[in-house]
């Protein structure tokens, strides 16, 4: 179950279908209402005459796009949650070409001859059970036409968009679309005038309100701007590798009482064994998180399980504190830390070095019996707002 | 009757662009209108060989789950895209049985003219996984990189031939 609204998830099949049929009903109204069901009107795009075609498809298409992403940014949308055309560059080459040939020939496309067959057109008739023929024509020699299925299957059929391979962010790529476009309507406009006065077209879109595609343009943009506004700065959704911390140095960091350090207990069953005094135990993520959260910006956060294994900070963690594995986990602690070291080092230097970590190691030998009142509560909690107040909300 | 003007384009596209983003919002899928012939194929072809539907490369792909090819979201949408498209003709006084065509081509050539070009976008349409609605709107729409390739080659493959066919039209 994701968090966001949309795509809705429905409870039933029927209500879904019932979508269907009610969006489907807006569309060819909408359809016809832009002359799509008038061959003629359709093929006047062709001869530039009549650029119609253009101006309801890019304005449809630029007035989604901002919708569908500007609703992601804002976290409303789950992209991934939606169909998006597999890429499969050749047929679609092939095909598209194919399709504009048929276009032009017809006056019609598969959706507006259904339009066009709805308000009583012959040749939408006709156009229509001639799509039928075409798919049928494919369906059937797709298997064995040489190089046909090889044509069909070729290219990569992953899903490819256009804003990954520009490396820009979607909405950003939408807002440069809609500045063209409305640069692209102004010219088609002009196009358009020029044409018509050598042809006398058909049942020309009255010229109303010029302005209103720059209307249209505005509003889009100011849609761009506001969901960039309230995107929010989403957490790196990706686990982070920890680095490792030697247990001594935590070891010396708990004897220092540094304030900047904040140790969690991971192990699934914290009362198998004693754990490191002033962990906080977070036997679940859900305690974890919580957890962290009271912790101040800047901790390190120190980490361990029983033997070492838990070294990546899942991306449900906050991104605010540092993160260290102990290594090894409580297993590397108790060698390293908690087992006194036989004296056999030979120089002075091994020799206080091995004094030293002695006396750390019977600092929480002992230690251990009162851990509770000399490490607790853990010293990140006293820190309260020392650690300089670096990030705060950013835009 | 004068049948009632068309919407300014810019407005039409307002309306569609928002039909369209309803329908991803709703069904997570944009629109279309060739998978009511394809499905509807598919179940012609599963209840004559319903192997051959099976391994077939195109129709494979509806009966694959055992369902009925017909229950989806994008057939039940050309249904109404159909009624849509009937009632706003109706509503705007624009329906009627006659053929639309120029002057100087005769019905009888202007229907061949449907009929083959409506032969080619059925077999491109297949090809290319979608038409003008589900590929270069829908898939534009949420910016797929093969649905803004297939756009631009529709525009270049009309403009191609459109002096060839133009009798038809002017």
């Amino acid at each position: 179950m994701s968090e966001t609204l949309f795509p809705l998830a429905f409870a039933s099949d029927e209500f879904r279908l019932l979508t269907g049929i009610v969006l489907g009903f807006l569309f060819g109204f909408t359809l016809e209402r832009a002359g799509f069901g008038n061959a003629r009107k359709l093929a006047g795009q062709f001869y530039l005459e009549d650029m119609t075609v253009f101006k309801v498809m890019f304005t449809a298409i630029l007035v989604a796009m901002v919708g569908v992403y500007g609703l992601a940014a804002v976290g409303l949308v789950d992209i991934s949650m939606l169909w998006i055309n597999p890429t499969f560059t050749p047929a679609q080459v092939v095909g598209g070409f194919l399709l504009g040939v048929g276009f032009v020939m017809s006056g019609l496309c598969p959706g507006t001859s259904v339009v066009s067959l709805a308000s009583g057109r012959i040749d939408g008739w006709v156009a229509f059970a001639a799509i039928f023929v075409g798919i049928a024509l494919f369906t059937f020699t797709v298997d064995w036409v040489p190089g046909l299925n090889t044509l069909y299957q070729m290219g990569s059929g992953e899903v490819s968009v256009l804003h990954e391979v520009f490396g820009i962010p979607a909405i950003v790529l939408a807002l440069i679309f809609v500045v063209g476009a409305v640069a692209a309507f102004v010219g088609a406009e002009k196009v358009e005038a020029i044409f018509q006065e050598k042809r006398q077209p058909v049942e020309l879109t009255p010229p109303s309100r010029p302005r209103f595609k720059f209307a249209v343009g505005g509003g889009l943009a100011v849609a761009v701007l506001l969901a960039l506004a309230l995107s929010a700065p989403r957490p790196q959704a990706r686990p982070v590798q920890m680095a490792s911390l030697a247990p001594l140095s935590l070891a010396q960091a708990i004897i220092e009482r540094d304030p900047s350090i904040m140790i969690l207990d991971l192990r699934t069953d914290p009362a198998s064994e004693r754990g490191i005094p002033g962990a906080i135990p977070a036997s679940d993520e859900e305690e974890a998180i919580a957890a962290l959260s009271a912790a101040p910006p800047n901790t390190t956060v120190v980490v361990y399980d029983a033997s070492g294994f838990f070294t990546v900070a899942p991306p449900s963690w906050p991104r605010t504190v540092d993160y260290r594995a102990l290594a090894g986990g409580l297993e590397g602690w108790v060698t390293q830390v908690l087992t006194p070291l036989e004296a056999n080092g030979t120089s002075l230097e091994e020799r206080n070095q091995v004094l030293r970590q002695n006396q750390i190691s019977a600092f929480f030998s002992g230690a251990a019996v009162q851990a509770t009142s000399v490490a607790a509560p853990p010293p990140a909690m006293q820190a309260g707002g020392a650690p300089k107040k670096k990030k705060s909300g950013g835009c | 009757m004068k049948a009632k003007d068309y919407w300014n384009p810019y407005l039409a596209g307002v309306v569609l662009g928002l039909v369209l983003l309803a329908a991803f919002l709703v069904a997570g899928n944009g629109l279309g209108a060739t998978a009511l012939p394809k499905r509807a194929l598919a179940v012609v072809g599963n209840g004559i060989a319903p192997e051959w539907t099976a391994s077939n490369a195109v129709l494979s792909n509806y009966v694959a789950d055992g369902a009925n090819p017909l229950r989806n979201w994008l057939v039940v949408e050309v249904i109404g895209v159909l009624l849509g498209g009937f009632l706003g003709a109706l509503s705007a006084g624009r329906l009627a049985k006659k053929v639309e065509k120029g002057p100087n081509i005769s019905v009888r050539g202007r229907l061949l003219y449907a009929a083959g070009g409506g032969v080619i976008m059925g077999f491109a349409a297949a090809l290319a996984r979608g038409c003008t609605s589900g590929q270069a709107l829908s898939g534009g729409a949420v910016l797929s990189t093969g649905s803004w390739i297939f756009m631009l080659m529709v525009f270049a493959g009309g403009y191609a031939v459109a002096h060839l066919v133009r009798r038809q039209w002017v």
